[in-house]
């Protein structure tokens, strides 16, 4: 299954840097990332089948939407009580999404999305204060999601989609060993992660012209690595019996569910207002931890806690139709970080967020159209003593910078 | 239709490369001296510790990275200036020479050689270094006590070969005292001496007559304390004192002791005897007491080569002895000197080692309940009076005592975890008494958490994990 997919993707396209909360990517489609990331209570066009397949069905024509984001992420890190600055080397993220729906009749339509709603891409490097917790980590997520949609009547729509999700992690850490001549040990884990089922379920309500309302609940997805790899660098020759070749490794990280909300209101033709408040499920996240098929360090388990606490996203946007042809679009959201104080680690430097978007959408014919859209993140300052998750104690501060676009084809 | 994907693509792709440039910014604390305290020029007395002795060596990577000379770094971003140290040059880097890991035995003991290549050793008979009379700030001198700093020659030949090598020939019958005195232009100070007041008694097991073993009487100690404190702040300089750690919490006392225990468990032997003192005195030791918190006792690292022969009939320790302290190396001397060795202390080495009274487990290589107390005792007399003087003098205090007691076991710190074990533990070097560079550069942090609180100062701490842990073969 996995290898297909990335077949299918051609293994450029992934999933880039964590940029909500958690390792949580909220880059669904471009015309909503221009608006703030809502879409929980209206009819998004094919993007319905991520953020409320209960919407989908009121779609008005069958229609094809491929997009990616370019994630432009940057950390910057400062041990406690220091002067030096450190930054994360991130390489360029990709998160993107491709929907296709298709209306069977006028009560029922379906559709499949393949889309990256997780994910994280950190690169320390082995020099920064660090490394002994991480050098580079990469995390990787696609859901694959089938999904059916019902018009019960003419102001509610159902819709259901089998969310399958495959993934993969790949993790460094510098070792604390050192050779004669001080160079430092190496730890790496990779593997891909077993096929993971969940669901996407939302009702949409439109009472009247101008309003709407939807309910979203995206299910919880288990991503479980089994026999992935351990591959050791660097290792003093008297300390290999405490780091030994072909030790595979398995673990589990959960990704949360999340319920939303979302409210609609066409103030007139041209304008369209939305706001979303989503309660992600973080508290699932208890602990990192790596089962060993042999003892790594002395000891077959590696587990450091996390104890992520749920978490709330504010979001409002609007999108202004200045024209057939022209649509301007402007967002911002909130996003609270899971991560208490004491958890910080340097794979999710987590902390409150804010993100302010813009968009456009282009018709350039009845079928054809294009979104671009653009979203900075700023991520508060936050300086945490990291006793809890053994992580590394400093300031950490984030920004990204995502620009993307999108193409809708409709027939 | 091309055009626009192209124009937007290309918008999209020039936004993201204009917008990769702008970083993220950390409003790190300024740093500063403060106003109360002066890093311009900075000095550093103490003794091995300071001079950055490790593994059983003064060499010149030590040097480099002694907790002076990381101090010193950090001093230079609040206006500190030049930090000179006596190193080693470089084509003599192994200074006096020192252990190096070569492997572990099956049973996981170290196997360490000394180096013995590019030594500064300029006379073997009595050793003595390649000399750095320059001016130097960092009088660290291997070996010092507060009880010698006012012995006269102590620069000479006959005296510490580690002070002789940065005292100017001319000189030779000065104390360390003295050549303290003379530094009148410093700013800023540290003064980390006392350990070895109470640690060559220590490490020696309680066994030595030698006055150089004896633990330091507490109103010798408290006068010259005060001396070198006085010549330090004559011209109202500002500084930092440092108390002394309990020497029973450091790997050369608490690494064999478990092993010895674990035998001893296994076997259902339920003690051994010991000598204890100077003298011939018996001691019975319980299983049970070897490394207990309470009324323990415990094994040196220097006993970890004849911890494995407990229970046979030999005379291994004694013969080694007997080489040690022979005046000469002609086999017919060392026999003799065995023989009065034996006699002296009663031993037949035909019995089993450590569990015979007539071929008791040594002295040396034991610090019992008693000896314990004394350590103790004198350790805590002189804290008091080494904080005693930070109080009187409105001085910066690390009380390291409190330091190494709060860290027996163990902590973490980004990634990496440390502990007083031996090797493993990432803070001591390979004797089991001195730090490793980490070990230091982290010394040199908790200071500087000192001085910052005392003086309002701003000193940035350096980044521990560039210096090094125990490297490994």
């Amino acid at each position: 299954m996995k290898s297909k997919l990335l077949a299918l993707l051609g293994g450029v396209l992934f999933s880039g840097t964590a940029m909500a909360g958690g390792y949580q990517v909220n880059l669904a489609s471009q015309r909503q990332i221009g608006m703030g990331h809502t879409g929980t209570g209206i009819e998004t066009g094919t993007s319905s089948i991520f953020f409320n397949p209960g919407a989908m069905s009121f779609i008005r024509e069958n229609g094809v939407t491929i997009g990616a984001s370019a994630l432009f992420s940057k950390i910057a890190y400062s041990p406690l009580e220091s002067n030096t600055v450190t930054q994360a080397d991130n390489d360029m993220g990709t998160p993107f999404q491709a929907y296709g729906a298709y209306k069977v009749n006028d009560k029922l339509a379906v559709g499949l999305g393949v889309y990256t709603p997780f994910g994280s891409g950190v690169t320390w490097g082995d020099q920064w204060t660090g490394r002994f917790g991480l050098e580079d980590i990469s995390l990787r997520a696609i859901f694959v999601q089938p999904t059916v949609s019902y018009k019960i009547s003419d102001k509610i729509g159902v819709g259901v989609g089998l969310t399958v999700a495959t993934g993969s992690v790949n993790l460094k850490r510098v070792l604390p060993v050192q050779n004669q001549d001080g160079t430092e040990g190496g730890i790496e884990l990779d593997g891909g992660a077993k096929t993971g089922f969940g669901f996407n379920a939302g009702v949409f309500f439109q009472p009247t012209e101008k309003l709407s309302i939807g309910v979203n609940y995206r299910s919880k997805v288990e991503l479980e690595v089994e026999e992935g790899d351990v591959m050791f660098s660097n290792i003093p020759a008297a300390a290999r019996g405490n780091f030994p070749e072909g030790t595979q490794f398995g673990a589990t990280l959960p990704l949360p569910a999340t319920l939303s909300v979302g409210i609609g209101y066409k103030v007139n033709e041209q304008l369209t207002l939305a706001a979303d408040v989503s309660h992600v499920g973080w508290s699932e996240y208890e602990s990192l931890r790596f089962d060993f098929t042999q003892p790594v360090g002395g000891s077959n388990v590696s587990e450091s806690a996390r104890n992520y606490d749920d978490a709330f996203i504010y979001r409002i946007g609007g999108e202004y139709q200045v024209n057939d042809k022209l649509a301007l679009r402007a967002g911002a959201y909130l996003d609270q970080t899971p991560v208490q104080d004491g958890y910080l680690t340097p794979e999710t430097p987590d902390a409150d967020s804010r993100g302010l978007s813009a968009g456009i959408g282009y018709s350039i014919s009845d079928n054809f159209s294009i979104d671009a859209s653009f979203l900075y993140i700023n991520k508060k300052e936050r300086t945490d003593t990291a006793e809890f998750s053994r992580g590394v104690p400093g300031t950490f501060k984030s920004v990204a910078y995502i620009p993307g676009i999108g193409l809708n084809f409709k027939f | 239709m091309k055009n626009i994907f192209y124009k937007s693509s290309l918008l999209a792709l020039t936004a993201g490369v204009l917008l990769t440039s702008c970083e993220p910014e950390i409003d790190t604390p300024n740093p500063t001296a403060g106003s109360e305290a002066n890093f311009s020029k900075y000095i550093a007395v103490g003794n091995s510790l300071t001079a950055g002795f490790q593994d059983n060596g003064l060499y010149r990577e030590g040097q480099l990275s002694s907790y002076p000379a990381i101090l010193a770094d950090q001093f230079r971003e609040v206006g500190g200036g030049n930090f000179v140290q006596p190193l080693f040059p470089e084509n003599q880097r192994n200074g006096s020479g020192y252990l190096r890991l070569v492997g572990f035995t099956p049973t996981g003991s170290p196997i360490t050689e000394t180096v013995t290549t590019e030594r500064a050793i300029r006379s073997a008979s009595p050793v003595l270094f390649t000399k750095f009379t320059d001016p130097v700030q960092n009088l660290g001198v291997p070996g010092i006590k507060v009880a010698e700093i006012k012995v006269q020659g102590y620069g000479s030949a006959q005296g510490n070969p580690y002070f002789e090598r940065i005292t100017p020939d001319n000189q030779a019958g000065q104390t360390y005292l003295q050549r303290v005195q003379q530094s009148t232009d410093h700013t800023f100070f540290s003064l980390w001496l006392g350990n070895n007041d109470v640690l060559s008694y220590a490490t020696s097991g309680g066994a030595s007559s030698a006055t150089s073993n004896a633990i330091t009487p507490v109103n010798l100690f408290d006068a010259n304390y005060s001396e070198l404190v006085n010549a330090l702040t004559a011209n109202g300089q500002e500084g930092i004192l440092a108390t002394i750690p309990d020497v029973t919490g450091i790997p050369f006392f608490t690494t064999v002791g478990p092993s010895v225990k674990k035998t001893l468990t296994d076997n259902n032997i339920p003690g051994m005897v010991a000598i204890t003192g100077a003298g011939k005195d018996r001691i019975q030791v319980a299983t049970a007491q070897i490394n207990a918190p309470q009324n323990g006792v415990l094994f040196t690292l220097t006993g970890a080569s004849y911890a494995p022969l407990l229970g046979q009939p030999t005379g291994k320790y004694w013969r080694d002895l007997a080489r040690q302290v022979s005046p000469s190396q002609d086999p017919l001397i060392v026999r003799g000197t065995l023989a009065q060795l034996l006699l002296n202390y009663s031993v037949d080495t035909t019995k089993m080692f450590g569990f015979s009274g007539e071929n008791p487990w040594p002295s040396a290589l034991l610090l019992d309940v008693n000896e314990q107390n004394s350590v103790k005792a004198a350790t805590t007399s002189f804290n008091n009076i080494i904080k005693a003087q930070a109080q009187a003098k409105g001085l910066a205090l690390w009380d390291a005592n409190a330091y190494f007691t709060s860290i027996q076991s163990g902590f973490g710190r980004n990634g990496v975890a440390y502990s007083p074990a031996f090797i493993t533990g990432n803070l001591f070097s390979l004797d089991g008494v001195h730090l490793t560079p980490r070990g230091y550069a982290i010394v040199a942090n908790e200071m500087i958490g000192a001085i910052n609180a005392k003086y309002s100062a701003s000193v940035p701490k350096a980044d521990e994990t560039q210096y090094r842990a125990v490297l490994l073969p």
